[in-house]
Formats: structure tokens, sequence, C-alpha cells
């Protein structure tokens, strides 16, 4: 007996052996950016999320690699190094790059607090030029700010709006699309009634339970943050607007299970003209043409519905771009992202992918070549965001995974319990 | 010169009395004990990679305070355990875990009994039909669950049309036919694919257990004359028990685990309404990855309670079967 359990102290003692031999070398993993840096020549990592094929099938690792090519042509000892990953995947992956403090050099599509506030990036003016930050749509740009200093750099933005199926609400009986809550009501279930469709779509499911609720919460006069920009999630509009959203789902003429419904599938929904309304960024129109069943004249695009009026100030949405200082290249990012906010670029990803570009030179250009996104240009100027604040992702997800539940639970103490997170999480 | 040399019983540990003119080997013992490491040695390097570091780290993990941003800002002593076991959706959690492994575990293995009986007869067809059971085990749950949850899709799931036209699905887009909204109705769903997949696995062991009962004791109790009932009850039962409890055993653990029915049909939502232990777990992980680490340590402890208070109450039983 004693001789067997020596026997399994030497097993274990060998497997500790092993164990120790293979941790100790990965915690001492710094960052991998910035590798050769013999004779001036430098290599810039740049990791970003994939946005999909696009509408003139250009994917967002050909299109970064478009401009490293061209920018490499222009400088020659610089060489940016390309990597994308999927949006579904895009969370994880950057968490597990941060978690190893595999710091890549440039990260497009995070938002810049989070890492501003344990230091790990530059400061703004230290990753572009004067001219290039003057040039910027300053709405996207402060909201990059921690403790008053911009971290990060709007690359592509968009805006919310109310879309719906003209043709639809004409065989409803419907002449003009809701601008207040009730009118919506009325609609959707005259939708409901006449044609048999769903008449809302709401999608507050796990995708981005985020976006709609804050669409929502806008209508009522509320919003993430108080007036004093702390968080202020169960605020007593918020709640009343979910129970506002808790009975229009028991209508029964919003879509079934509205809880657990998620923005892509609804999109795909109404592009197959099942749906009367939804709320829509400009993202939604390939979609709408790939489909084929709603006509571009069909598509109805118009300001959100809010409890008293059509909204004034919509969700703006803006992914950014951080640079992390472990590589030490401030200077050749600078130029790296000198070169790549030209209006060619901006006007190439955005047009490939109906977004909205984030430089004031890059808007104007983009309104004159898509008069069919003007509505959600003027939406830029008042558009509100997303909370800028260093906790907002935990926040955040806990508002994906928990949000849908109003629809069936108490909505005072989900939206509690997620100010509860918000006000005690670190920030 | 004879180099035939005898260990008797008293020299456990001590190697074989030399011949004389051999330098006497020193620590003999404990040469015994490491000359099998060069052959076990890569699996001992395996096991140590694959299963102890990431427990380990998982234990690491779980006294940390990580952002949901993967950055990590310092110990969290114990706030991550008080964290996790003072989160409101815990005890229904924890509830509906029970529910879910009691009833799936519960249902697989009853299926299972009858299935491997059926199995165990002679009939035209027999080898086909136990051929074609193996598909269910042999394909991907994911791609299972995924194929479950298309069907179960509320405006033209397969499973929709066909009961629309059997007149028991009314309409469709209707919270009746979105059956995976519905938390009880998702759950009961869910438990029929899970059902679905561990049958396979749970008839074979009981078919190879029934396979190994003589037919003379069958000879024997029909010739006393006792009952169908009886015989099963008094006879086949009873020698089952091996293959049973390894079965039960295996199927309670990888219930318990179950990732991707649940994940794929309704990802533990509305909120956590769905959700097992183990999904909430991996749902904790974007919110606060420290919290999902002391999640998965509460997991791996129940599941090593389970499985050792098992062991320990079938001792016996398990000890007849070798």
């Amino acid at each position: 007996m004693k001789s067997r359990l020596m026997a399994a102290a030497a097993v274990s003692a060998a497997a500790l052996a092993a164990v120790a031999g293979c941790s100790s070398s990965s915690s001492t993993t710094g960052s991998n950016s910035g590798s050769g840096s013999s004779s001036g020549s430098v290599t810039l990592h740049l990791f970003g999320a994939d946005y999909g094929a696009g509408t003139t099938n250009v994917s967002t690792t050909t299109f970064w690699n478009q401009v490293a090519t061209a920018f490499h042509k222009k400088y020659p000892n610089i060489t940016v190094d390309v990597s994308t990953v999927n949006w579904n995947a895009y969370p994880d992956k950057v968490k597990a790059l941060i978690q190893n403090q595999q710091y890549p050099d440039i990260l497009e599509g995070s938002a810049a607090p989070p890492y501003a506030a344990e230091n790990l990036i530059y400061p703004t003016s230290q990753i572009i030029s004067q001219s290039t930050l003057s040039n910027l749509v300053p709405k996207f740009l402060n909201d990059t700010q921690y403790n008053g200093t911009a971290y990060g750099v709007p690359w592509t933005t968009s805006t919310r709006a109310l879309c719906y199926n003209k043709a639809m609400f004409s065989k409803a009986g419907l002449s003009s699309p809701p601008t207040t809550w009730a009118q919506l009501q009325s609609d959707a279930a005259a939708i409901k009634s006449k044609t048999g469709n769903v008449g809302f779509g709401l999608p507050l499911g796990s995708e981005e339970a985020q976006a709609e609720s804050l669409l929502w919460f806008l209508g009522n006069g509320g919003g993430y943050l108080s007036s004093s920009g702390s968080y202020d999630i169960n605020s007593a509009q918020n709640i009343a607007t979910m129970n506002f959203l808790k009975s229009f789902a028991a209508s029964g003429d919003t879509e079934p299970g509205a809880g657990s419904a998620n923005r892509t599938d609804l999109w795909n929904s109404f592009a197959e003209g099942k749906i009367g309304m939804v709320n829509c960024s400009p993202a939604i129109v390939p979609i709408v043409k790939l489909k084929g069943a709603v006509s571009t004249s069909d598509l109805g695009v118009t300001a959100i519905a809010g409890k008293n009026g059509p909204l004034t100030q919509t969700l703006g949405v803006h992914d950014d771009i951080v640079a992390f200082k472990s590589g030490g290249h401030a200077a050749q990012i600078k130029l790296f992202l000198d070169f790549a906010y030209q209006d060619q670029w901006q006007l190439a990803f955005n047009n490939d992918y109906d977004l909205l570009p984030a430089t004031q030179s890059g808007d104007q250009a983009f309104g004159q070549q898509n008069p069919v996104f003007s509505q959600y240009m003027t939406n830029i100027a008042n558009s509100v965001n997303y909370p800028a604040k260093a906790n907002w992702t935990t926040v955040e997800n806990q508002i994906k995974q928990t949000m849908g539940q109003v629809v069936t639970g108490s909505p005072s103490s989900i939206l509690g319990a997620i100010q509860q997170t918000a006000s005690t999480a670190s920030s | 010169m004879s180099n035939i040399v005898t260990a008797g019983p008293a020299t456990a540990g001590r190697t074989q009395d030399q011949p004389p003119g051999r330098r006497q080997r020193k620590y003999p013992r404990v040469r015994a004990i490491l000359a099998p490491l060069p052959w076990i040695g890569p699996a001992i390097v395996l096991i140590g990679l694959v299963v102890i570091w990431p427990i380990v780290v998982m234990f690491q993990t779980s006294f940390q305070n990580i952002t949901a941003d993967g950055i990590n800002i310092g110990s969290a002593g114990w706030r991550n355990f008080s964290g996790v076991l003072n989160n409101a959706n815990l005890p229904g959690i924890l509830l509906r875990t029970v529910i879910w492994v009691a009833v799936v575990v519960g249902a697989t293995m009853l299926i299972s009994l009858g299935l491997a009986q059926l199995f165990n007869q002679r009939f035209p067809g027999r080898t086909v039909v136990r051929w074609a059971l193996i598909a269910p085990w042999a394909a991907s749950v994911m791609m299972t669950a995924l194929i479950f949850r298309w069907m179960l899709d509320p405006n033209n799931g397969a499973i929709n049309i066909l009961l629309h036209q059997l007149g028991i699905v009314h309409g469709f887009n209707t919270n009746q036919s979105a059956w995976l909204a519905n938390p009880d109705s998702a759950m009961a769903w869910m438990i029929v694919v899970a059902v679905f997949v561990s049958v396979p696995f749970t008839t074979y062991v009981l078919l190879a257990g029934l396979q190994t009962i003589p037919g003379e004791l069958y000879e024997a109790a029909r010739v006393d004359g006792a009952s169908l009932w009886e015989t099963y009850r008094r006879i086949t039962l009873p020698l089952l028990r091996p293959a049973f409890f390894i079965g039960l055993v295996i199927n309670l653990m990888n219930v318990f685990n179950s990732f991707p029915i649940i994940w794929e049909m309704t990802q533990g939502g509305p909120g956590y309404e769905t959700s097992t232990s183990t999904i909430f777990m991996y749902n904790l992980k974007a919110i606060n990855v420290g919290q999902s680490a002391a999640m998965s340590i509460v997991n791996f402890a129940i599941v090593l309670v389970i499985v050792f208070a098992f062991l320990r109450m079938n001792r016996r039983t398990l000890q007849e079967a070798r």
C-alpha cells in the first residue's frame, strides 16, 4: 500500500512539473506587437472586426489589406499586419488577447474607456494629426473621452430609424407611419388584423437588447445616464417604458417571444415581408435588396416613435479604433491612421457596409453619393451614444442577457439589478 | 551461471536478491516505482497539460478580479464566490438543473431499459434497427440541437407545420407556435432532445449487460412457473444492476455538464429562465470572468460530490461487475 502511495506521489510530481514548466512560460508572454525593429522597419499589428462580405463583396480583411498595401507603397519601411474576426466571436477573442496581454498595435471595433482606465492606450492626440482630428465628427469623438481626454478615434458610425413596409401599411389602411407610442400600438394591431403579419418586430434578445432598450428609453425622456452623467437605469421613466413594452408584447401585436428575439432574425423577417415595422439602421438596406420581397420604393424610413412624438435624438453607434502603448509605435500608428482616414477609404468602407463615415468630409461626400441614407445622416448631429464608462461592457452584457425578461417578469427588479451592477462594478 | 532469482513474499519493494559479485543498487524501492515512468510519461504529461493545468488556472482565476474586457485588476479575495452564491438567479437555476438532470436521466434510463429488452429479442430487421439507433449518438449534439431549433421555428419550422396539419397548432407566428420563447415549453423540448441523444449509448450499455445474463436462469424461471413481471424483477433487474449503474453515472455526469443543447436552442434565455448551472457559468463569463471561474468550481464540486456519492453507495454492486 505504501509503495502505491509513493507511486502516486511520483506521478503527481511529474505531472505538476510539466504543468509548472508550461504555465511559467506562458505568464511571461508579453505583447507580440512591433516585432522587427531592425534598421527602422516596423510591423504594426491591426486587429479588427469582420463586418461580413459587404454589398460589394469586399471582406473586411481584404479592405484593410488594400489600405495596408497602399500604405506600404508610400512608407516602405512600415508593414501593417491585418487580422479580423467576425462580430459573434469578436468580444471573446479581444478579451482573450487582453487577458493574455497580447495587445495589438491597432484595435478596431472596441470602445476606449475600459482600456484608458487601465492606462493601456494612447490618447487620440498622439495617434492622429491635428488635421485628421479636426475632420472627425465631434459628437462621436467626445464619446471616446475618459477623464476629459479623448482616447479613441471613431472609425465608422450608424444611427437608427424606424423602417416600415409601405405596401403593408396601405393594405392595412394606414396612410402614414406612427409618431407616438399609442399610434404605434394601434398601427401594429391594424397590420396584424388586416394582413395577418406581425405588426412590430421587437428584438429584446441577447444580440442587441442594449440598443433596442435605449431607443425606447429615449422615447420617454429616459436613457442609461442621468443628466449628471451617472448611471440611472432604473429611473421611473425607464421602468414605465419597460412596463409599456411588457404590455405591448403581451397584446400579441409584436412577434411572439419578443424577450428572446434577435435583431438579425427580425430584419430578415422584415425583408421577407413578414413584419410591418422594425427599428433599423442603414445596414438593413442590403438585406432587403437581397431578399427581394420588399421593393426599395416600399421601404419607408422615418424617425423613431417616442411616447408623445417622434424622437429628436436617436441612438448613434460608433466603432472606434484604439492604439495600445505596449508596442511603442505611436509615430508609425499616426502615419497609418492619417492615411486610412482619407475620404477614399472612408467612402469605400462605408459604401461596402452601408454604415456612415466618421469624418465630416466623408459624411458630406457619402451623403451626396447615397441620398437614400439622408434620414440616418440627419440623425447624426442629435444622436445619443452608449455611456462612455469603463465598466460599460459589464453593464451592456448584463442588459443583453437579462433585459428580455421584462416581457414576462418584473421590469423594476430587472432594471434594478442592472443598475446595481452598473453602480458597483469597477469603473 | 544461473541468474534465476526468486523474489520471496517478504521482499515487496525490494529488488531480487542480487547474485554475489553484483554491486547493490541504491534506493531499490524508488527505482521500482519510477521504472514505468518512460512508458506512462507521455500520458502523464498530456493529463497534466489538458486536465490539471486548466483546473489550476481555474482556481487561480476565481480569486482574481477580471473585468468584462479581460483586464485583470487584482485579487478579489472571496468576493467572486460570495457574488455567485448571492446571485438572485442562482436558486432558480439550481432547481432547474436538478429537474433537468432528474427528468432527462430518468427518462433515458427507463426508455433504454425498454429498448434494450426489445433489441435483445430476435426479430426480422433487428440488425438494421440496432444500427439505426446509432445515428442520434453519432451525430454531433450541436448539430442535432440546431436542427431541432429550426424545426421549432414559429414561422415555418417542420415540427410546427406537422402539428398544424394535425390540428394541434392553430396558427404560425403565434405564442403557441413559438415553443422556444416560452421557458416551460422550451425546457420540455430541450429535455426531449437530450433524451434523444442519450438513449442510444445507454441502450447499448444495457444491451451488453442483458447479454451477460445466462439463458439458463430464464429457463429455470419458466420451469418454476414465474410470471413475466416476476422474472424481470427477480432475475433481469438484479443482474443488470452493474450495467445500469454504469449507464446512470455516465449519464448523470454528461447531462449535468450538457451545454450544446440548451445553448443552441435558447442560450439559457430569456434572462436565465432556461439556464442550468453550466449555461449560467458560461453566461457569467461575459459579465465577470472571476465569478464565472468561481461558478465553474461550484459546478466541479457538485459533479465530484454526485459521482463519489454514487460510487460509494454502489461500491458493492460495482465490485460484483469486476
